[in-house]
């Protein structure tokens, strides 16, 4: 069998959905723990060689806790909720009350939180809060990694640091009111052309 | 590599019309041409192109690693003070590439030399993609083509795998471009059905018309929430447009992520040759505040005396300045011992601090340089398209030209 080069399908051609696999190179796996609460970080913060400190938790919880409002999922009914998230794991949304129309006011309940080492990427420490899944596990709020537990230490991809979609406001999709448009395409990097104007964004 | 006349596709323009193609000619000159296409062997693809290439991109972001952390480079390439959080931040978070085009002088011979990368707003997709595939599987079936040629090309398929790797399943994702300029339109519609494929909610709006909530998050032209943007547009321009204080509280994901900014910066071609001097597939390149008065004479900036002086002959032979930012040629100058300069009329970035780049002269084929681009998906080659010029600064207007391997 002739190895090819060449695809076997373009967008001109459907046939059909690709089989997707999802892999992580090694390169991109940061020691990654997760807590379900503020004091088991500081309890462990404080056994030997560890990449966090107590200071760490403590700022990383708060980060986790303000992303968690700003990015988790919100939905327009319990029902909704429970069942991407199990039966009990949901509540009412906190920030509700504040935003006008609502309509999505639940969400998933809070369920700690996952601290990631990027010093080997010239950096400090991330975090992501966590949520249940409909299967009884954890999973960031981007929700394409998930996690049999919300106490363990290991290795995960640096994606799973990815911040995900906001929510606040509004979901993704969901219709808003819009109160200035023509914030991007002024192109301030390029001046007019002694030949013309200039035709691409792109290149 | 060679270059080998073919009969053209009887009818091609018809289905390029039928298809949406509809910028195979431009300003009256073909943009699409099938009357010759380059030939390469197995060997050359994937020894001198394909592994290189992925290995290029992977020393970008060794590059972007360092100067993330790093405001001496930040600054040389010019990013704005109060984003550079906000870039740092999507790096960290090992934000996903999508895609991007490297442009390769390349002969057939010598080791492929990286002229710059496209990593942010790379276009000519469709043609690449699409069009050139189309071409292949007709002229293999009207036997102009052999049963044993190939071509490099799974870039679609590769582009769906990366979109399904980098999204939630039946994620939303807008893409937005200039409606009004086809090619740019092209690309994005190109991704779109990639994205599509891959099991997503793609849908466009056009740059200008995107706006600012009440909530500060970003809305398409019907109002509705982004909540992750793929923008044909640059980031260099992004960081610094109306809405750009409100990048990072808009909470929106970026494709391509905002670390880009780093790699399409031109900047980034003197940090490669600082991080791999003589890398066989670099060229020496400075910044040409940094080596000016060497160039007429004097001496260069002590922090680059080492280097400049490894490269002052191959410098010497002929040399190229161009603008950190900068696309489709503009602001670009060629110059050679006795020959006069040879610039390109658009000068709309020449502001911008320039780099020198050491000369790799393109290939002449019939009169025309070929320059060949390669295609990343991710983080892997997965193809390419060429672009020949009478010029040897390729622009807008070049033109796309096909390829098969054969042997």
């Amino acid at each position: 069998m002739i190895l090819r080069k060449r695809g076997r399908r373009a967008a001109l051609i459907l046939a059909g959905t690709a089989t997707l696999t999802l892999t992580a190179c090694k390169d991109d796996q940061v020691d990654a723990q997760s807590f379900p609460d503020l004091e088991s970080c500081i309890a462990a913060s404080k056994q030997n060689e560890l990449w966090f400190t107590e200071d760490d938790c403590r700022k990383n919880f708060d980060a986790a806790k303000q992303e968690f409002m700003e990015t988790a999922p919100r939905y327009a009914s319990k029902e909704l909720c429970e069942q991407e998230h199990g039966v009990g794991n949901c509540g009412g949304d906190p920030a509700a009350q504040q935003q006008s129309g609502g309509g999505f006011s639940f969400m998933p309940l809070f369920m700690g939180y996952m601290l990631g080492s990027m010093m080997s990427r010239g950096g400090g420490i991330f975090s992501q809060p966590m949520v249940r899944t409909a299967d009884g596990k954890y999973a960031t709020p981007k929700g394409d990694q998930s996690f049999a537990t919300n106490r363990g230490a290991g290795k995960v991809p640096a994606q799973s640091f990815q911040r995900a979609p906001t929510t606040l406001g509004k979901p993704p999709m969901s219709a808003t009111q819009v109160n200035q448009r023509g914030g991007f395409g002024a192109s301030a990097t390029s001046r007019p052309s002694s030949s013309g104007g200039r035709s691409s964004f792109g290149g | 590599m060679e270059k080998r006349h073919l009969p053209e596709r009887p009818g091609w323009r018809d289905e390029a019309r039928k298809l949406g193609f509809t910028f195979a000619d431009m300003g009256g000159e073909p943009y699409w041409d099938e009357t010759s296409a380059y030939r390469f062997t197995l060997h050359e693809i994937e020894n001198d192109l394909e592994a290189p290439a992925t290995e290029l991109d992977a020393l970008c972001r060794e590059a972007v690693s360092q100067a993330i952390a790093d405001d001496y480079w930040l600054e040389r390439m010019a990013i704005p003070p109060e984003q550079r959080d906000f870039i740092a931040d999507s790096w960290r978070r090992g934000e996903p590439a999508l895609y991007g085009r490297m442009d390769l002088a390349y002969d057939g011979t010598g080791p492929a030399k990286l002229l710059e990368y496209n990593a942010d707003t790379p276009t000519s997709l469709y043609e690449s993609a699409s069009f050139q595939w189309l071409w292949f599987e007709q002229q293999q079936q009207a036997g102009v083509l052999g049963p044993d040629s190939d071509q490099f090309n799974s870039i679609h398929e590769s582009l769906v795998e990366r979109f399904a790797e980098i999204n939630t399943p039946a994620e939303d994702v807008h893409f937005a471009a200039d409606p009004d300029n086809p090619e740019d339109y092209a690309t994005v519609e190109t991704l779109a059905w990639a994205a599509r494929e891959a099991g997503l909610g793609a849908h466009f709006t056009a740059l200008s018309a995107i706006g600012l909530s009440e909530d500060g998050q970003f809305a398409d032209a019907e109002s509705r929430v982004i909540g992750t943007l793929f923008k044909l547009y640059p980031w260099e321009d992004m960081l610094r447009d109306e809405f750009a204080p409100h990048l990072q509280s808009s909470g929106t994901r970026f494709i391509e992520p905002p670390w880009k900014a780093l790699v399409s910066n031109k900047a980034i071609l003197p940090l490669l040759w600082q991080i791999a001097p003589g890398h066989p597939n670099l060229l020496p390149a400075f910044f040409l505040e940094d080596v000016a008065d060497a160039l007429t004479g004097g001496s260069p900036a002590p922090h680059v005396a080492q280097a400049f002086a490894a490269a002052e002959a191959q410098l010497r032979a002929g040399h190229v300045t161009k603008p950190i930012f900068s696309r489709e040629g503009a602001g670009v100058s060629l110059i050679q011992p006795g020959k006069p300069p040879v610039t390109t009329p658009d000068d709309s970035y020449s502001h911008h601090p320039m780099i020198v780049q050491a000369l790799a002269p393109l290939p002449d084929f019939d009169g025309f340089h070929p320059v060949v681009g390669a295609w990343i998906i991710g983080e892997t080659c997965t193809g390419i398209g060429l672009r020949e010029d009478r010029s040897r600064i390729t622009h807008n207007l070049s033109r796309f030209k096909p390829h098969f391997i054969e042997g």
